[in-house]
C-alpha cells in the first residue's frame, strides 16, 4: 500500500438535471423514461404557515425564467379566495407584465435553445459565428421582455412590485411611453422571428393530443377563462383537481399529471393557440397565414413558430395596452382575509400553472398546491418519444440523441435551464 | 438548488479518478472555493459528507482552500485541487 497525491484542477459543473433512458431491442423501442432528477424544492410545504400576501413573492422563487407566471397564479388564487376582483387598469398592467415575461421567456427557447437544434449548433453562441445578426436579434427582443417585466416589476428576474390585489406601485403614462417606441422595433422584429423560424426543416410528426388550455370570451389567455381541451372538457379553474390528478412515478422527482378519464395531455404555446387561434390579434393570426399555418398545429418542432407568434401576440398585446393606459388612482385593492380556498390558474410561457391555497381566518396558509406546467407536459413528452424513435431508430446513436433531445425541447422543458440538461442512454439489446 | 448536482459532479469524478489509479482508498479531498461560487466552507462539508456516503469517497478529510478575491478569474467556480489515495501496489 502506498500514498500518494493526485493534482486535479477540475471544475465543478452543474450536471444535467434531467435524462432520458430509451431502450431499443431489435430496432423496436421497448422502453423510454425521461427523468427528472433536480431535487424536489418543497415549496408547497415552505409555505404553510406564512401570510397570504407572501404567496407571490414566495412562490416567484420557483423559477427565474416565469417568476411572473407564479406571481400571477398565486395572487388571482388569493383573490379567488378572498372575493375580490381585479379589473380596469390593474388588470391591464397585469397583461403587460405577463406580455413582458412571455417576450422574455419565449424568446430566449426560440433563439437560444430551441433554434440551434433545427441549425445543427449546439448551442447559440457556436450558432451565433455564422448568424451573428439573428442572435443579435433574438437578444435585443428579449431585452425588451425584460424592460417591461422591470418596469412593471421593480426589476428584470423575481420582481417586487406585484401584491395581492394589485401592485405596491404603478407608473404613470409618460413613464410607459419609451416602452412603446422600443415595442414597435420588437413588433417588426417577432414578425421577422416568424417568417424566419417558418423556413426552418421540420419532421413530419403529429400526433392526436389532447390540448387544454385556458379560454376567455375575448381575449387570447394571460390571467383567466376557463380551461377548456379539444377533447370536450370545459370547466371552471375552481374544478380542476375533479379532473386531473398528479401521480407520483418512481423514476422521476417531478409528479406526472394526467387527466382522470383520458390520461396525458398537452399544455402551452401549442395548446393555446389551437384553442385560441380566433383570439389572436389580427397581426398575429395574418402572419400566422401569410407563413402557411392553419388554425391548428399538430407538430410539436413548428412550436417554434408557435412561440415566435405568440411574442408577436405579446408585442402586440403591449402596445395596445399602452396606448389605452390610464394610471389608475390606487396601486391596489384592500383586501379583508378570511378562512377560504381560493384557486387560480394563469397561462405561464409554457402552459397552465395550477395553484390552491387554503387560508385560515387569520390569513396564514395551511395548505397549498402548485401544479407547473412541465410536470403536466411530462408524460406528452414520454408519449412523444415512444411514437418518434422508433422513425429514427436505424440513426446512429449520437444523431439519435440529437434528434431526441430536440423532440423534447419542443416543450421548452424547465430542466432546460441547465444547458447541459439532458442526458441521453440509449441500450441497443 | 445547484449544489446537491455540483457535488455529485465532484464525488464522480474523484470515484473516476480513484477507479483510474486503482485506488483503494481516499484519504483526503482538497477543493478551493471561489469568493463567488455561491457556497460557503461549512454549506460545502454538509453537502459533501451527505452525497460521498456509500461511495468510496466516504471518510475522506475534506481541505477547503477559500479564494477571498473577488477578481480572480476561477472566483465563481469550486474547483477540485487534488486528492490523496492509498493505492494498491501490484507486484
Amino acid at each position: 500500500m502506498k500514498s500518494r497525491t493526485i493534482k486535479v484542477d477540475y471544475l465543478a459543473r452543474v450536471e444535467g438535471e434531467g435524462a432520458l433512458h430509451v431502450k431499443i431491442k431489435d430496432n423496436t423501442v421497448v422502453d423510454v423514461k425521461l427523468k427528472i432528477f433536480e431535487p424536489p424544492r418543497f415549496f408547497e410545504a415552505l409555505l404553510r404557515g406564512r401570510t397570504f400576501h407572501e404567496a407571490p413573492d414566495i412562490t416567484a422563487r420557483i423559477c427565474g425564467i416565469c417568476p411572473i407566471a407564479y406571481q400571477m397564479s398565486s395572487v388571482h388564487a388569493m383573490e379567488d379566495a378572498f372575493g375580490v376582483t381585479v379589473d380596469g387598469q390593474l388588470r391591464a398592467l397585469r397583461r403587460l407584465i405577463y406580455c413582458g415575461e412571455w417576450i422574455e421567456s419565449h424568446t430566449l427557447h426560440v433563439y437560444m435553445l430551441h433554434a440551434p437544434d433545427f441549425l445543427g449548433y449546439p448551442d447559440a453562441i457556436q450558432m451565433a459565428k455564422d448568424y451573428p445578426d439573428i442572435v443579435q436579434r433574438g437578444l435585443q427582443l428579449k431585452k425588451i421582455g425584460n424592460e417591461i417585466v422591470a418596469l412593471i416589476g421593480g426589476r428584470e428576474i423575481h420582481p417586487i412590485n406585484v401584491r395581492v390585489g394589485g401592485f405596491y406601485k404603478v407608473p404613470a403614462k409618460h413613464e410607459l411611453s419609451p416602452l412603446a417606441e422600443r415595442l414597435k422595433w420588437a413588433r417588426d422584429a417577432a414578425l421577422e422571428t416568424v417568417r424566419w423560424t417558418a423556413t426552418l426543416n421540420f419532421p413530419d410528426f403529429e400526433q392526436d393530443y389532447e390540448f387544454v388550455a385556458l379560454r376567455h370570451p375575448e381575449e387570447y389567455p394571460f390571467n383567466d377563462g376557463r380551461l377548456v381541451s379539444n377533447k370536450g372538457l370545459d370547466i371552471s379553474v375552481h374544478d380542476y383537481d375533479n379532473h386531473f390528478i398528479e401521480e407520483h412515478i418512481q423514476h422521476s422527482n417531478a409528479l406526472h399529471s394526467v387527466h382522470k378519464g383520458r390520461g396525458s395531455y398537452f399544455v402551452g404555446p401549442l395548446a393555446r393557440y389551437n384553442l385560441n387561434f380566433d383570439r389572436l390579434s389580427p397581426l398575429a393570426q395574418e402572419t400566422a397565414r401569410s407563413v402557411g399555418l392553419s388554425h391548428i398545429c399538430r407538430n410539436p418542432f413548428q412550436s417554434i413558430i408557435i412561440r415566435s407568434i405568440e411574442i408577436l401576440y405579446a408585442c402586440d398585446e403591449a402596445l395596445r395596452i399602452i396606448e389605452q393606459y390610464e394610471k389608475p388612482d390606487k396601486p391596489a385593492l384592500e383586501i379583508q382575509p378570511h378562512a377560504a380556498v381560493g384557486y387560480g390558474c394563469t397561462e405561464a410561457p409554457r402552459g397552465i400553472l395550477y395553484h390552491r391555497y387554503r387560508i385560515d381566518d387569520r390569513g396564514m396558509i395551511l395548505d397549498a398546491k402548485i401544479v407547473p406546467p412541465t410536470s403536466q407536459n411530462q408524460k406528452t413528452i414520454e408519449n412523444d418519444l415512444w411514437q418518434f424513435i422508433p422513425l429514427h431508430v436505424k440513426l446512429p446513436n449520437d444523431q439519435l440523441t440529437l434528434q431526441c433531445e430536440q423532440a423534447i425541447r419542443n416543450y421548452d422543458p424547465c430542466i432546460s435551464c441547465a444547458t447541459h440538461f439532458l442526458k441521453l442512454k440509449i441500450d441497443r439489446v | 438548488m445547484h449544489e446537491f448536482s455540483l457535488i455529485k459532479d465532484l464525488i464522480r469524478k474523484i470515484s473516476t479518478i480513484a477507479h483510474e489509479q486503482h485506488a483503494s482508498k481516499i484519504i483526503s479531498v482538497t477543493v478551493k472555493l471561489g469568493a463567488l461560487s455561491h457556497i460557503s466552507p461549512d454549506h460545502f462539508r454538509d453537502h459533501f459528507v451527505l452525497a460521498s456516503r456509500g461511495t468510496i469517497t466516504e471518510g475522506a478529510r475534506l481541505n477547503i482552500n477559500v479564494i477571498a478575491d473577488k477578481t480572480d478569474p476561477l472566483a465563481q467556480d469550486i474547483i477540485l485541487e487534488s486528492i490523496d489515495v492509498d493505492v494498491q501496489l501490484y507486484t
